[in-house]
């Protein structure tokens, strides 16, 4: 049995791999495919045009804009909001603590379907729908309670003698953690950044009831895509446009990914 | 030992006051909703729990609460092993661990309103990969039809799109056993078993709390992706709790949906009390 575990493990990992891969490569084959009968191509003959419509299409265009835009903006107010909050979490007991840190946990829980109608009235009561930091801000509902609990994985994993150390030498909590902590967990802030993009990204339903005129998102530039004569070929495609800025990065964090997620005894 | 101070409370205040803006104040807003007729925003006639009567007392929502809890069991059974499964299955060797985690992320990535269409066109029976290969040999039934059918589909989906969290999150728990416990257990000739028993799953409680607390809730109140696969079909078989509330939004009801979201996020508050119970006596557990 001991001798052949090394094998059924492999064989167990490969499996979930080719699993993972089977909807991903069709999607890849029908992105280089004819779906809709147009007058210079058969149906199912091979084909670029798909790619090259992304190109050219202001629609799409500008949703892969918007995309990154409101993507960045999360980023932008979750990590520098996040990185306190870890670092208290991680450090500092105070009344109310645990209930505090389960109380992010319920609003990550909390799905978003349930506060779409409420976030709309807000959003458009300050102006700020159809914008793409609207989304960018609705979006902070699930990723600043996932990017507190990364960071303070990250934040427990760095000895407390260093933070001591520096006290000593006349340094105050915030110059300790703007000197001293971040270039230390700057993998964990890589980290935290790079799950605040994958989850961001890739939702929709806030997407959709916040991007009604403008300011359309990836997702529902595809959703519009969709309709009495769907162009399944075109949709494939955008889709594999999609992924592409998520695996590039997925592969450059691929050895820090499983450094955060910690739970130690907080 | 952690300091004893209440100055913890300046640093979790800018994303206390975040989470406040975009999840409390949508919060009561909605329970104020939830007590009025509303047809429109500006005229509103008090009901009281009306609503709540009229929804609690449906067997439609009934119906939808049994099928989103056994979706969520069935999801639950089957990725919460085959993640663990999957984590101690991914090689020792750094450079292969990487790839290997880079790879299993890879359907996160993937645009939620994107990922029935994907299942759809690989069960296409003319033109997808699967569709094809289950007709050639034969087995080819027309599953929209079928509700076992369905429902293996969207179970599949699900599993092929979450199971990479619980994977990432084994694992990661996974890395923080030290070296030393292994080469004890090599010494004392612990089988492998053992050694998951023994080692590797208590070092994963923490993990997997948090892993099945994200996954049920998650699958409790599937959404965007449930919905396309077969429209809610054959005959409502695949009708969630959130696809009710949805229907309700679109309809611009807003003081029924407003009252089932009360009603959803109770059930949330209710897993997250049990999830901070079993964490507290897991705290508890290893202290002593």
């Amino acid at each position: 049995m001991n001798r052949y575990l090394p094998v059924l493990k492999i064989i167990g990992l490969l499996s979930f791999v080719l699993f993972i891969f089977l909807p991903l490569i069709q999607m890849t084959l029908l992105s280089f495919v004819v779906t809709l009968a147009k007058p210079d191509a058969d149906v199912g003959s091979f084909t670029l045009d798909n790619y090259s419509t992304i190109m050219i299409d202001p629609n799409l265009r500008s949703a892969f804009v918007n995309s990154i835009a409101y993507v960045l903006i999360n980023i932008c107010i979750t990590v520098p909001v996040a990185i306190p909050a870890a670092y208290a979490f991680s450090r500092m007991s105070f009344l109310g603590d645990k209930h505090l840190f389960f109380a992010f946990i319920a609003f990550r829980i909390t799905p978003p379907v349930v506060l779409t109608l409420p976030i709309f009235q807000l959003f458009s009561a300050i102006g700020i729908v159809n914008s793409v930091f609207g989304i960018a801000l609705a979006h902070c509902l699930f990723n600043l309670p996932i990017a507190i609990w990364i960071l303070q994985g990250f934040i427990s994993a760095i000895p407390k003698e260093m933070d001591e150390a520096t006290f000593l030498d006349g340094y105050s909590r915030p110059r300790f953690i703007w000197k001293f902590l971040l270039p230390q967990i700057a993998p964990g802030i890589a980290v935290t950044a790079f799950f605040c993009f994958m989850f961001s990204w890739v939702e929709v339903v806030f997407a959709r009831i916040l991007t009604t005129t403008n300011g359309k998102p990836i997702s529902m530039a595809i959703n519009a895509l969709f309709g009495f004569q769907t162009d399944i070929g075109l949709v494939m495609a955008v889709t594999v446009a999609s992924m592409v800025p998520g695996a590039v990065l997925l592969f450059a964090m691929r050895n820090h990914l499983s450094r955060g997620f910690k739970i130690g005894q907080v | 030992m952690k300091d004893q101070n209440n100055t913890g409370w300046v640093f979790v205040l800018p994303a206390m006051l975040i989470l406040g803006f975009v999840g409390l104040i949508p919060l009561i807003t909605v329970i104020n909703y939830s007590f009025f007729d509303i047809f429109i925003l500006e005229s509103r006639f008090w009901v009281g729990l009306e609503w709540y009567g009229g929804i609690i007392s449906s067997g439609r929502f009934w119906a939808s609460f049994g099928r989103s809890t056994l979706f969520s069991v069935l999801v639950l059974v089957i990725q919460i092993p085959l993640g663990i499964a999957i984590a101690l299955c991914i090689p020792r060797r750094k450079f292969w661990v990487g790839i290997a985690l880079a790879v299993v992320a890879l359907p996160l990535l993937v645009p939620w309103n994107m990922i029935p269409s994907l299942w759809l066109a690989l069960l296409n029976p003319d033109t997808g990969i699967l569709g094809r290969a289950m007709t050639y040999i034969g087995w080819s039934s027309d599953w929209k039809l079928s509700i076992s059918l369905t429902w293996w589909a969207i179970i599949a989906m699900d599993v092929w799109h979450w199971t990479s969290l619980v994977v990432i999150l084994c694992y990661s728990a996974l890395t923080t056993i030290p070296p030393s416990y292994y080469q004890a257990a090599a010494i004392d000739g612990a089988s492998p078993l053992q050694v998951f028993r023994h080692i590797q799953l208590p070092k994963l409680y923490h993990v997997l709390l948090m892993a099945i607390l994200l996954r049920f809730m998650d699958s409790f109140m599937i959404y965007t992706e449930a919905f396309p696969i077969n429209a809610g079909g054959p005959h409502n078989a695949t009708m969630f709790l959130a696809v009710d509330l949805g229907e309700e939004i679109k309809a611009f009801n807003y003081g029924p949906s407003a009252a089932r979201s009360v009603l959803y996020f109770l059930i949330v508050l209710s897993v997250a009390w049990m999830f901070t119970k079993a964490q507290g006596k897991l705290d508890n557990g290893q202290s002593s």
